[in-house]
């Protein structure tokens, strides 16, 4: 067992640090509190930084040098997202791109698409969302009804995504679409589809934390070319298999570092008014030492990267504990800090560090995506835990 | 960068789990942890320092093995697999502070060869909020009473802390067994008003600490992990409404949340053990955050453990209540939760 960085990995991090500490003008959370912040100028903001981060190098970390990336490892790529976390960078605009699309058509599509969507993908010129999940399809993907009939040199799409994150700002969606009702699995392909196209609307849905940042995708009777077709027809589950296989990763750093951060505010908070004692102080306590265990299971994982393992099944196990601990963590600060705790950015008095009530809030929302916390359960029972499915 | 052992670690795995399941599983040792007054037989102790579990820090020309952190959380986590009775961190524990003050290479050697037994004795009160009882050195001499001293009737020394350090008191002293939930505990209350030995100052005790997480956790991991492979085995035989219990979701999630709570535990036992020996700056956090997730995971789990058992988890015939025993014993010593908690505050300035 060696834990120490190798002295790569390690200068890796000491420049990506130095870069940020050069580069990175604000904190992400004060460009949020700025009384003239606007959902378009943050957005812009995004945009700017993730183009500054791409000429710097630091965008698709684990794409191939031929197609923009760095051609870096999971290993360099967890250890920038652990320094954007602790930097308090602006989240990656086009990250729904980038992470899960970018290394889809990477190891699926053919040379002409990845010379027509990668690059303008990376620059953040066009900007991906998602249309996986439907109104009756959720964790139940395969129950997707969203259909695309070949008519002539076209796909005519019908149906609806939901839950599209980003979509009121992209410009393109990368859906899973079924092509054969009769078949559950080989019955879905993947395909790309602009959202300007004629019969594509795009409808912003609010979120709990009063922001659009995901939306409703309708497509009627919507023309979209057969060469936006990624791999062979029936092949969309094998290749959506792929890119939820890049959602994992040590992404239990990363959370550690923003987490950690959160957690010694709250205690700096509670003992600015006396009142880090008693039960406050053993729950503010355990929170550290939860954040802490957590932090461990992100340094296995990135060893495990480092020596060469692929993580299977078990990063289903990460997922729920920080899913499940940002969660926990939220509501404890919330009830440690009193009602000052729910009050808006925007309100006089709130914190000026922490935006404890958009945390609360928005800690519901990762136990639902990239799999729920019942989903992933699942997969344990049944991958690692060798249990039947009922 | 690793997180796999290395392949003496290993072998040092194999071996342990070879030796202890085939000389200490349950139902060998079940009769010493009911009814032996040392709480682990004679033979079997002789042969766990034989092994050189007992010596596995102390140094070679003591009779040790000079081995890390992170062999003793192989062995613990070995011995936690099969339920070990017995002093074994106790005494593991006891020896490195010995080693550390210097001096004391004689007994070191009987400790290491299994003929000599040495504890520490640390408690100062039995009740939380008790006011504590003040265990004093002065003039060559200790006095006061000492809590919870774990297999203190057949310890030969103690390791006895006081506010101005440690001090070595030499046997006999008066024993009174104090017996707790966990049968095979021998916890007592002992009256010292004996000659002593000054160890060192209180800061000799630190790194007896850290190895105490360490050990601790890693025994903890052994059980939980033993309690949770029983419960997988166990809802894939047990039938109910004409199927296997381990077919229902409810049982599966519940096994889900065993396994994250084990392999969390794992994450964080063996960095802290990696960050001992390597002396990394994380280390005070990360043996206080170990120990004291450990503590909650092991219980959490033990009880999960018997839960999905049923009737048969809540017997004495079955296992696992030494193991679900064992937990809390593991969690309310070696540093309780409650201290842990407090040492992960002041890890970060609080």
């Amino acid at each position: 067992m060696d834990l120490h960085l190798e002295p790569r990995h390690l200068a890796f991090r000491d420049e990506a640090r130095a870069w940020l500490k050069a580069n990175l003008s604000r904190p992400w959370r004060e460009s949020l509190r700025d009384p003239a912040a606007t959902e378009d100028g943050l957005m812009a903001l995004r945009r700017r930084f993730q183009n500054t981060l791409h000429a710097a190098g630091y965008l698709g970390m684990d794409w191939p040098t031929a197609w923009g990336g760095r051609g870096a490892t999971e290993v360099e790529k967890a250890i920038l997202e652990a320094e954007l976390a602790a930097a308090d960078a602006p989240p990656i605009l086009n990250s729904l791109g980038i992470s899960l699309l970018g290394p889809a058509l990477i190891h699926h599509a053919s040379e002409a698409q990845r010379r027509r969507f990668l690059p303008p993908m990376l620059a953040a010129e066009e900007i991906w969302c998602q249309g996986f999940s439907e109104p009756g399809a959720g964790s139940d993907l395969a129950a997707l009804k969203t259909s695309a009939v070949l008519d002539g040199d076209h796909f005519v799409v019908n149906g609806q995504k939901v839950w599209t994150t980003f979509g009121p700002w992209a410009d393109w969606i990368f859906t899973l679409v079924r092509t054969d009702p009769k078949d559950r699995y080989g019955g879905i392909s993947f395909l790309l589809i602009k959202l300007d196209t004629p019969g594509v609307t795009v409808r912003p849905l609010r979120q709990i934390t009063g922001e659009n940042e995901f939306g409703e995708v309708f497509f009627e009777d919507a023309r979209v070319p057969k060469e936006n077709l990624v791999g062979q027809v029936g092949e969309g589950w094998r290749i959506a298999m792929t890119v939820l296989m890049y959602e994992r990763g040590a992404a239990s750093l990363g959370h550690a570092e923003r987490f950690g951060r959160d957690v010694l505010r709250l205690a700096a908070a509670l003992q600015g008014n006396g009142r880090l004692t008693g039960a406050a102080r053993e729950k503010v306590a355990r929170a550290l030492v939860e954040n802490e265990v957590m932090r461990a299971n992100g340094i296995r994982t990135l060893a495990n990267f480092a020596s060469g393992k692929v993580p299977g099944a078990e990063s289903s196990i990460e997922k729920i504990f920080w899913s499940e601990f940002d969660r926990r963590f939220r509501e404890t600060a919330l009830d440690l800090l009193g009602p000052g705790g729910q009050l808006l950015r925007t309100s006089p008095g709130a914190a000026s560090d922490v935006d404890w009530a958009r945390e609360f809030l928005w800690a519901r929302a990762g136990t639902i995506y990239a799999g729920s916390s019942e989903v992933q359960r699942n997969i344990v029972s049944k991958r690692v835990l060798g249990l039947p499915q009922a | 960068m690793q997180f796999d052992l290395s392949d003496d670690q290993q072998l040092l795995r194999q071996s342990t789990r070879d030796f202890l399941a085939a000389e200490a599983p349950v139902e060998k040792t079940r009769r010493a942890m009911e009814d032996d007054p040392r709480g682990i037989e004679e033979s079997l102790w002789r042969q766990v320092a034989e092994m050189g579990y007992v010596g596995l820090l102390l140094p070679a020309g003591v009779g040790g093995q000079g081995l890390g952190a992170l062999e003793l959380a192989v062995v613990l986590e070995e011995a936690g697999r099969v339920c070990l009775p017995g002093p074994l961190l106790d005494v593991v524990l006891a020896a490195s502070v010995l080693a550390e003050a210097g001096g004391q290479e004689a007994l070191l050697r009987e400790v290491a060869a299994g003929t000599a037994r040495v504890v520490i004795a640390r408690e100062d009160a039995a009740f939380a909020g008790e006011a504590p009882t003040r265990t004093m050195l002065a003039g060559g001499r200790v006095k006061g009473t000492k809590h919870f001293v774990p297999f203190a009737a057949s310890a030969d020394a103690l390791v006895v802390t006081t506010p101005d350090g440690p001090c070595l008191v030499r046997g006999p002293f008066p024993v009174t067994p104090t017996p707790t939930l966990d049968h095979a505990q021998r916890f007592a209350t002992v009256t010292l008003d004996q000659p002593a030995t000054r160890l060192g100052g209180p800061a000799l005790l630190e790194p007896a600490d850290r190895l105490a997480a360490v050990g601790a956790g890693a025994m903890l991991l052994g059980l939980m992990t033993k309690a949770f492979e029983m419960s997988h085995a166990y809802v894939q035989t047990r039938e109910a409404f004409k199927r296997p219990i381990g077919t229902f979701q409810v049982i599966q999630h519940r096994l889900a949340d065993m396994l994250m709570r084990v392999e969390s535990t794992r994450s964080a036992v063996y960095r802290a053990a990696w960050c001992v020996d390597a002396g990394d700056e994380a280390t005070a956090l990360a043996c206080a955050s170990a120990k004291a997730y450990a503590g909650d995971a092991g219980r959490f789990v033990c009880g999960e453990a018997i839960q999905v058992h049923g009737g048969i988890g809540f017997t004495w015939e079955l296992d696992l209540h030494w193991y679900f025993k064992r937990t809390k014993t593991l969690e309310q010593h070696y540093g309780s939760t409650e201290e842990r908690l407090e040492a992960a505050l002041a890890a970060v300035g609080y």
